[in-house]
């Protein structure tokens, strides 16, 4: 019984009576909470061994997803769908995959749900404290770089995140893609997720560095769409956030069903009208 | 039921005559927790079997714990884990009252649950958690959890063994789901709300073997909580 | 799922790939004569297959027999055919619906080695099974009427299918009766 109590009422030194030291300073979040490891030979293997097969329908919300962002004259663009499935089922259509971290960062999520969740939540409050020691804002280097040292420490634990940290910082607009493998890549153009290809496939076409801010949308919007109209584990709801140099705005949040009727009825338009060459 | 298995040899063991028993401390217990909420009030609503493989060992157990006069906390899944989620719970509740001397809101207890289930995302709870409360403004309001944490505010949220079986009803009755502009969607009353759950117990009792015996249906508004039992199948 | 003196059987439309859709127009139902119905759900080669087989051994009963086969006796021979690929199934789980002589409904499911499960109410297969059963056991009423009956139908599948990654994309609803068949095809979210 003194497990439950202790971890309950001893977070001055954070272990339960069940958990072992990671790496030479314990495995510590902010000053006094430590992530409990299971006391077995191989704590990575832990939880497959666990749950052998059913590992995806038990602990992992949300697998599918279609997410993007893209840097642009304007600032930036990012685009999530919103489902999370559980195996084939849809344990929810109404998922909110972008993070807002700050008034100026935001973090989108594909991977196991809590993963990304509690961790962009945990960067939230070290950008804070950052801001509070330095009297300034983070720059994204700087936000996306703690991230991956978050989560670098769980290397092969199974953690499951790809992620898009974007914001706005003294040397303009910055994107970076962050994984649970502690990869951290700098660019102008991600899609992550299993709907990613039919996004890329889409927003490839259509990009281009001097679009305007409502021409990014629709391509954005655009982009999550068709992944979700091909790729089974992406659908729900379609949100777009634009990140310009006083911080983020949401722009929309549509039905992606909706949408589909939409531009259904707006290609028959097109394809009836006289073609007009130029 | 304890799960010792078969031994297997400990990886990098010199010549493989090491052995370490294999030892699954898991077990599904069953039962489904299920939450609407409304303008001015939410209910809560958890069968009360507990199984054990194909056998029933009890069918008269509480999965709720009540938080406080307006916040109420479902779990299924892992019986002995709920025990020791619902203590932990419990005494971090007490906690915060005495630091802060004043109540967790809603907003609190569904965070804090969040961050307690993550911490042991490495050994987790198996447990299937939903956090129904009302806010500030006295609207009712539910979160669902996941085994590690994720979680989202939501007006229904079912969670559990029978979720597939009950979700899409609710989708259907609640959420006019498949209405394609919403036109109509009802506004459920207290009484409405409570047959819902009943009806969709009754038809989650039809099919999945985990859940029966009584349903206990709890009732939160601004003037407290109220239990009602409804009776299930018992086969 | 049955009514008074009609029954009515439902599919997506959905032709997939693991998570990847490949097609949006294919239901999975296959109409044997004007009062019989076969479902496939599962592999779609096997699918294919299953149906020209059964199409041509109507044929060879027709003719032999000189009258239509009745639901009950489709439903066996569905059963033992599958069973005849014991040890190398066809991936398919089929359902059989039908009105008898009598304009009896009579529905019927199988696994894929061709276990009969005949239901008096409804019955459900494929990949949101328990999203439709629980939808199914929800919404059953005895006797309902053909339109009743095809509202309740059209519900269930959209309900059940907007929580399955891998169904949806429209559907179609086949009611039989001893007027004929109607057929309606549903509108439906497109993820």
């Amino acid at each position: 019984m003194n497990i439950d109590l202790s971890e309950a009422l001893d977070t001055k030194y954070g272990r339960s009576g069940l958990s072992c030291e990671v790496g030479p300073d314990a495995v510590e979040l902010g000053e006094e909470h430590v992530l409990t490891i299971p006391n077995v030979p191989r704590p990575d293997k832990f939880l497959s061994d666990s749950f052998k097969g059913q590992e995806a329908e038990v602990l992992k919300f949300a697998h599918g997803t279609t997410t993007l962002a893209f840097v642009f004259k304007h600032g930036i663009i990012a685009a999530v769908d919103s489902r999370a499935s559980m195996g084939v089922y849809i344990g929810s259509g109404t998922v909110k995959k972008i993070i807002e971290i700050n008034p100026f960062l935001l973090g989108t999520m594909a991977g196991g749900a809590a993963d990304c969740s509690f961790w962009e939540r945990d960067l939230g409050r070290q950008c804070r404290l950052f801001e509070l020691r330095n009297k300034e804002r983070i720059s994204v280097a700087a936000a996306s770089k703690l991230l991956v040292n978050s989560v670098s420490r769980f290397r092969g634990m199974g953690l499951s995140m790809g992620t898009m940290i974007m914001g706005w910082d003294k040397t303009g607009p910055a994107l970076f893609y962050v994984d649970n493998d502690g990869t951290r890549l700098k660019g102008n153009l991600f899609s992550v997720g299993s709907g990613s290809t039919f996004a890329m496939g889409v927003l490839d076409i259509g990009y281009k560095y001097d679009l305007s801010v409502e021409e990014a949308c629709e391509l954005g919007r655009r982009s999550i769409y068709h992944a979700t109209h091909r790729d089974g584990a992406s659908g729900g709801i379609i949100n777009i956030y634009h990140v310009g140099e006083d911080g983020w705005t949401k722009i929309s949040s549509e039905d992606s069903a909706q949408k589909h009727y939409q531009y259904k009825a707006e290609s028959t338009e097109q394809a009836s009208a006289p073609m007009v060459t130029s | 039921m304890m799960d010792f298995g078969t031994p297997v040899l400990e990886p990098g063991s010199a010549n493989g005559t090491k052995q370490v028993p294999q030892f699954n401390p898991y077990q599904d217990n069953g039962g489904t927790v299920a939450s609407i909420a409304g303008d001015d009030y939410v209910i809560v609503a958890a069968d009360t079997r507990f199984t054990l493989g194909y056998s029933i060992p009890t069918r008269k157990i509480s999965r709720v714990l009540k938080i406080n006069d307006k916040v109420m906390l479902g779990t299924a899944g892992m019986q002995a884990d709920t025990c020791a989620l619902h203590k932990v719970i419990s005494t971090r509740m007490r906690m915060y009252e005495h630091d802060n001397n004043k109540r967790m809101t809603f907003n609190a207890v569904s965070q804090m649950l969040s961050t307690v289930l993550y911490y042991k995302r490495f050994f987790p709870y198996y447990t299937f958690n939903i956090v129904a409360g009302l806010d500030d403004k006295g609207e009712g309001w539910v979160c669902g959890y996941d085994a590690i944490g994720s979680f989202e505010q939501r007006k229904i949220v079912c969670n559990g063994a029978g979720t597939k079986l009950m979700q899409p009803v609710f989708d259907n009755q609640v959420d006019w789901a498949q209405s394609w502009d919403g036109a109509g969607k009802p506004n459920l009353s207290l009484e409405q709300a409570t047959d819902l759950m009943k009806d969709a117990f009754t038809s989650a009792a039809e099919r999945e073997i985990t859940v029966g015996d009584t349903l206990q249906i709890y009732k939160i508004t601004k003037d407290g909580i109220q239990l009602e039992e409804f009776e299930l199948k018992k086969d | 799922m049955s009514g008074d003196g009609c029954v009515a059987i439902a599919s997506d439309t959905r032709l997939g790939q693991q998570y990847q859709t490949i097609a949006m127009d294919v239901p999975r139902m296959f109409k044997m004569h004007d009062r019989l119905f076969l479902g496939l759900t599962g592999l779609y080669t096997d699918t294919q297959t299953l149906y020209n087989l059964f199409k041509f051994k109507l044929s060879m009963y027709k003719m032999r027999e000189g009258r239509e086969i009745s639901p009950e006796t489709f439903a066996n021979l569905v059963s033992s055919t599958l069973y005849e690929k014991r040890f190398g199934p066809y991936f398919t789980e089929p359902i059989v619906v039908g009105l008898d002589k009598d304009n009896k409904p009579y529905l019927c499911g199988m696994d894929l080695l061709g276990a009969l499960a005949c239901e008096p109410d409804f019955v459900t297969l494929g990949t949101s099974t328990e999203m439709l059963l629980g939808a199914c056991e929800t919404f059953y009423r005895e006797n309902m009427n053909e339109d009743q009956l095809f509202e309740v139908v059209s519900q269930t599948l959209m309900m059940a299918t907007d929580r399955d990654c891998l169904s949806g994309w429209g559907g179609v609803v086949h009611i039989i009766s001893k007027e004929g068949i109607t057929t309606k095809t549903i509108k439906t979210r497109q993820d």
